[in-house]
């Protein structure tokens, strides 16, 4: 048994020592498998960072309130009445003054320009109610101040800042007829907020003349269990039949749909792609075997066994497949990893988010990349492995 | 023997080889079918855009309303040939996953802006316009969801509710649009704007957008002045542009789908540029001693050029057409399911032109080095080798 071990521990050396001797055919492999690995890496970073920046945003013990069969909050309509009751409702928490923590907010879409395309982009205008900012975990101004109530000021996100031009502290935007002065950029740990702009609930109320209707209330609740009985609440009273749902569930049905649709592209084309660079790495190890046949046979001649020339040739086709693999996973992680981009979410309006790798999606690109070499490399160690001795020697 | 039955010879000398070959090019071709063909299906909206079209939208964004009275405003402006208008209905048929593109619309001028795309049997028109209560599909929804003329349907709003309480919209099927060409996107439902604003609960009397038809487009510049320079300073002031910009601006909001595309089919090119790239300077490299015997035999250095060149090309041709023909097949099997986000799916002559060239270009490419190496070999070299 030993003997055998140190048989494939003897090839697989001499295998692997000799790529140098095959380096352009080799190194088109590794290159190849890289390729494979940077462009299905690229769209997983992608739908990752937007699941993130999405999925992020939501609490637990926050509920958010929206017409029945709305689904975005863009469609949803909430009367003032029905606001009136969601504040008497069971389970929404308090403050020290006895006023329920709850934000009415009216959601709309404005029109902004994108920094790097200089094209017009759907940007979410939010009014908020007193507690808005509260209601929202980890909201901090980090230049300028909070826009102040009942005027026409606002506060933008950070990455709205970012990737859209004219929102600087100071200036005048315009929407339509109305001027709002910005005077405060916040951050948000990152969470789909950043990506909005946000004023005072009263004051877009007037000056878009939607003066009775929001579209969402947002409530703190005592406790994320308090959810089930606001939603009965909302049910058995036929004047709410609002859809009741926590923060968290809403933004994670928002991401999925994008998500979704990013990796469903994303991992055919990398199989697709795989498949061709199976095809290379065949035709490198079929090349690398037939190099070697007068090897292979010489070393078959003096007692060698058939397994150690299959792990030798199975060993060097794993070897190229996990250098373009790490290399695929290196290039995509220095090209991409933390650029920003944006599209529209499920709202209608940009959503700001960074490509974002993770260790297990490496781990998924490098799996990939062994599954391409092991392919690769299986047919041609059986070649190596069945190789005739007496035609392998005359090989040349 | 004539030059190409050696070339083709040579190529499945080793029949493994090739084939790996071909299915290789095979895949890069089918990449790059799929991938033009949704990048055109995505951008077909502009493609399809006239020229003499514009859209007015509320300046604040498309998504605001205005006023139902800036309709009869812009239709008196002086090169303003017709007018319409349309609001968005936000529409699903039974359950919120089957969104349907449904627009409340002005029966009486719709079909008139848009007649270079739609074909409605006047007959179907003139019901339509008789019952308010009807609605006209598009070809590919009614065939998507068996509806026929005389059907019924219950179409439910993800915005608007009735004043009675609902959401849900019941409509005749009066009619069936057809397209008049090939990438006109068929998948939507239309249905009277007077039946629609009298029924829902709030915005009463605002419409989304209107889309007009000037006398000629040299006329839209001053036009679309003239238009947005009416409605300055009032609470809903507009934005006027030609549905070409204004088809271009939304797609662009979706990220930079043509940069993907672009560095996806590129990345997969240079895959396979190596691949193949390499196997052919190996295959002229083993055959060096044969192409001495050509040499020796009287073959001009040119002709042997053109017969490797030749080689590269047809290996090239074999891979890449039949990849288009499976982009081909998965773009039609694709096409209803996406008709929603990526409408006229498909692997138009223009792509497979393109594809065509790009075949060339790859054989051409792969081949250039290994030909030259060859035409320039010295028979003695040659023979003296290996």
């Amino acid at each position: 048994m030993r003997s055998l071990w140190l048989q494939v521990a003897a090839v697989t050396a001499i295998n692997l020592k000799s790529i140098g001797q095959r380096r352009w055919l080799s190194l088109s492999t590794v290159i190849a498998i890289a390729l494979v690995v940077i462009v299905l890496l690229a769209f997983l970073a992608m739908a990752n960072g937007f699941q993130r920046t999405i999925a992020g945003s939501g609490a637990d013990d926050i509920a958010i309130v929206l017409r029945a069969g709305s689904q975005a909050e863009i469609n949803s309509t909430v009367s003032r009445d029905q606001v009136r009751l969601i504040e008497d409702g069971p389970g929404i928490a308090r403050g020290s003054d006895g006023k329920p923590l709850i934000s009415p907010e009216l959601y709309l879409v404005v029109d902004g320009i994108k920094r790097s395309t200089k094209t017009k982009a759907n940007l979410p205008l939010r009014g908020i109610g007193e507690q808005g900012s509260e209601l929202r975990k980890g909201i901090t101004i980090t230049a300028g101040r909070m826009f102040n109530r009942g005027s026409n000021e606002v506060v933008v996100g950070k990455a709205l800042l970012q990737e859209f031009e004219g929102f600087d502290i100071g200036s005048t935007v315009s929407f339509g007829a109305t001027r709002w002065n910005v005077v405060g950029v916040f951050e948000a740990g990152g969470s789909v907020f950043e990506s909005e702009i946000w004023a005072d609930l009263n004051v877009v109320q007037s000056l878009f003349n939607r003066n009775n209707i929001v579209q969402t209330v947002r409530a703190r609740l005592t406790g994320p269990a308090a959810l089930d009985g606001l939603k009965s609440y909302s049910d058995n009273d036929p004047r709410l039949k609002l859809d009741v749902k926590s923060e968290a569930a809403y933004f994670a049905e928002q991401a999925s749909q994008t998500s979704d649709l990013i990796q469903k592209l994303g991992w055919p084309l990398a199989i697709a792609m795989a498949l061709g660079a199976v095809a290379g790495a065949l035709n490198t190890m079929y090349s690398s075997v037939a190099a070697r046949a007068t090897e292979i046979a010489t070393l078959r001649a003096i007692g060698f066994g058939g397994f150690p020339a299959f792990v030798g040739t199975l060993a060097e086709s794993l070897l190229l497949a996990v250098i373009g693999g790490l290399l695929g996973a290196a290039a995509t992680y220095l090209i991409f990893d933390g650029v920003t981009a944006s599209t529209l979410g499920g709202n209608f309006t940009q959503v700001v988010f960074d490509f974002k790798l993770s260790p297990w999606l490496i781990a998924e690109g490098v799996a990939l990349a062994l599954i391409v070499g092991l392919i690769g490399g299986l047919f041609p160690a059986l070649r190596a492995a069945r190789l005739p001795i007496v035609e392998g020697l005359y090989a040349n | 023997m004539n030059d190409f039955d050696l070339v083709r010879k040579n190529l499945f000398r080793r029949k493994l080889r090739a084939s790996l070959m071909i299915v290789s090019i095979l895949i890069a071709f089918m990449i790059f079918g799929v991938l033009a063909g949704f990048y055109r299906a995505f951008t077909a909206g502009e493609d399809a855009a006239a020229a003499d079209r514009m859209i007015t939208v509320n300046k604040i964004n498309f998504t605001q309303p205005m006023p139902i009275a800036y309709f009869t405003r812009v239709r008196a402006v002086e090169g303003v040939r017709q007018v319409t208008f349309a609001n968005w209905f936000g529409g699903y048929y039974q359950d919120p996953k089957n969104f349907i593109m449904a627009l409340a619309i002005e029966p009486n001028t719709y079909f008139d802006v848009y007649r270079s795309e739609f074909e409605v049997p006047p007959e179907q028109l003139q019901a339509f316009m008789r019952d308010r209560g009807s609605a006209v599909v598009g070809e590919s929804l009614a065939q998507k969801w068996g509806w026929k003329i005389g059907d019924r349907i219950p179409l439910n709003s993800n915005i608007f509710s009735q004043k009675s309480g609902g959401h849900t919209w019941d409509l005749t099927i009066a009619g069936i649009v057809k397209g008049k060409a090939e990438h006109v996107d068929t998948n939507f439902l239309l249905f009277q704007y007077p039946y629609f604003d009298e029924t829902r609960s709030f915005g009463k009397d605002t419409i989304g957008w209107m889309i007009l038809q000037t006398t000629s487009p040299e006329n839209n510049d001053r036009v679309a002045k003239a238009i947005d320079a009416m409605f300055a300073n009032s609470t809903a002031e507009t934005s006027t542009d030609t549905e070409k910009a204004f088809g271009k601006a939304f797609a662009a909001q979706f990220g930079n789908i043509a940069l993907i595309v672009l560095l996806v089919v590129g990345a997969a090119f240079i895959t396979i540029l190596m691949i193949v790239g390499n196997t052919m300077a190996l295959s002229i490299r083993e055959r060096t001693r044969e192409i001495g015997v050509l040499k020796t035999l009287g073959f001009s250095g040119p002709r042997i050029l053109k017969m490797v060149l030749g080689e590269s090309v047809l290996l090239a041709l074999l891979g890449g057409i039949p990849g288009l023909a499976i982009a081909a097949l998965i773009a039609m099997a694709l096409r209803t399911s996406l008709s929603n986000i990526a409408p006229a799916f498909a692997v138009s002559p223009t792509i497979a032109l393109q594809g065509l060239a790009l075949m060339i270009a790859l054989g051409l490419i792969t081949g250039i080095i290994p030909a030259l190496n060859a035409m320039r070999l010295k028979i003695a070299t040659a023979l003296g080798r290996g």
